[in-house]
């Protein structure tokens, strides 16, 4: 169907779109970690270009290189970033709830704020 | 068109990593921080594929994937060292007092810290206390509070004298006791020569009680 140069032309041309896609992720990241109130909003301008910014370059670079090989090590290291990224972001998320690096007035619902005062109550076992 | 996308990626990346270094210095508290050099090691991922892309190499992808692997690892760390071992990092909102039942969990102090700044430097006189649940101690310091505990104050030697003086009243009954010892000791009858000399001043003062305090001690360690 494509001759070799239109085939070059249309992979570049995706190749390109990813790149400028995965420099906007990260673009993003830098004005929510700047622009942002507190800590737990900036946790969530600052997973975009963990994962999608991330996706959208290894892409690129794997279709620049135009080989199927290199496809599955791109795969493989965004799915390890899949599976690490949440670790660190649980975690994070957890701490800075406790030492509470939050501004409540911002919340529209506290999910965790009832299983907390829960547990905090001294409840009889009745009840537990 | 590759090498014109290339420059606008780079320029985007370097605008998100001034975002990062902007947090990363004027981040109130270090969980900003970590989460901000979590941003800025994908950052230079980024950099290094677009290297990668531009010069047509695969030289950098195990550094992507080792990054993908154990990135996560300095975050959570640093997480776990902010929840256990400061707790005076307490909140910006001074009007929320929840208590955290479970151990590793900072206490709820309202009014210890300044609004945005969560790590500003406290009053150390002001410790913070959890309200229903006693703070980890420290094996090292466990022995202080302890001792602080049980009431006992350090008295100086004054004031040991002074109620030890004014509690046993005219002291004749010390004093006839140390005679009957003071013959045995030459040392102790000179003391006992130095309570009688400043006796005719007729006032207990602190320095002839003293002086038979400290004599009654020395009786006492020696009958031991």
């Amino acid at each position: 169907m494509f001759d070799s140069l239109d085939a070059d032309l249309i992979l570049d041309a995706v190749a390109s779109v990813l790149l400028v896609l995965g420099g906007l992720m990260s673009l993003a990241a830098g004005v929510g970690l700047v622009r942002l109130p507190d800590l737990h909003s900036r946790m969530h301008a600052a997973t975009k270009p963990q994962v999608l910014g991330l996706l959208s370059l290894l892409l690129a670079a794997a279709i620049t290189w135009r080989s199927w090989e290199w496809v599955a090590i791109v795969l493989l290291a965004w799915g390890l970033q899949l599976l690490t990224a949440p670790v660190s972001a649980h975690v994070v998320g957890r701490s800075g709830y406790r030492t509470k690096h939050m501004r409540r007035d911002l919340l529209t619902h506290d999910e965790l704020a009832s299983a907390v005062e829960r547990i905090s109550r001294d409840i009889p076992p009745s009840r537990g | 068109m590759l090498d014109i996308a290339v420059h606008i990626t780079q320029l985007l990346l370097a605008l998100g990593a001034l975002g990062s270094v902007y947090r990363i210095y004027k981040g109130p508290s270090v969980l900003d921080r970590v989460i901000s050099l979590d941003v800025m090691l994908i950052i230079v991922a980024s950099m290094m594929i677009v290297d990668m892309v531009v010069n047509d190499h695969q030289d950098f992808i195990l550094f992507v994937v080792i990054t993908a692997v154990i990135g996560f690892l300095g975050a959570v760390a640093i997480a776990r060292y902010v929840v256990v071992r400061s707790p005076e990092e307490v909140a910006a909102e001074t009007s929320e007092q929840d208590p955290y039942p479970s151990p590793p969990v900072a206490p709820a102090i309202p009014g210890a810290a300044a609004e945005n700044e969560p790590e500003a430097p406290h009053d150390p006189v002001s410790t913070p206390r959890m309200p229903g649940l006693e703070p980890e101690e420290d094996e090292s310091t466990s022995w202080f509070s302890a001792l602080a505990r049980s009431g006992f104050t350090p008295r100086r030697h004054d004031a040991q004298s002074a109620d030890a003086g004014a509690g046993i009243g005219p002291s004749a009954a010390t004093s006839k006791d140390a005679g009957t010892d003071a013959a045995a000791d030459p040392e102790s009858e000179h003391t006992q020569d130095a309570d009688t000399a400043a006796r005719p001043d007729a006032r207990p003062d602190a320095s002839a009680a003293a002086q038979k305090q400290t004599q009654q001690e020395r009786q006492e360690d020696r009958d031991v």
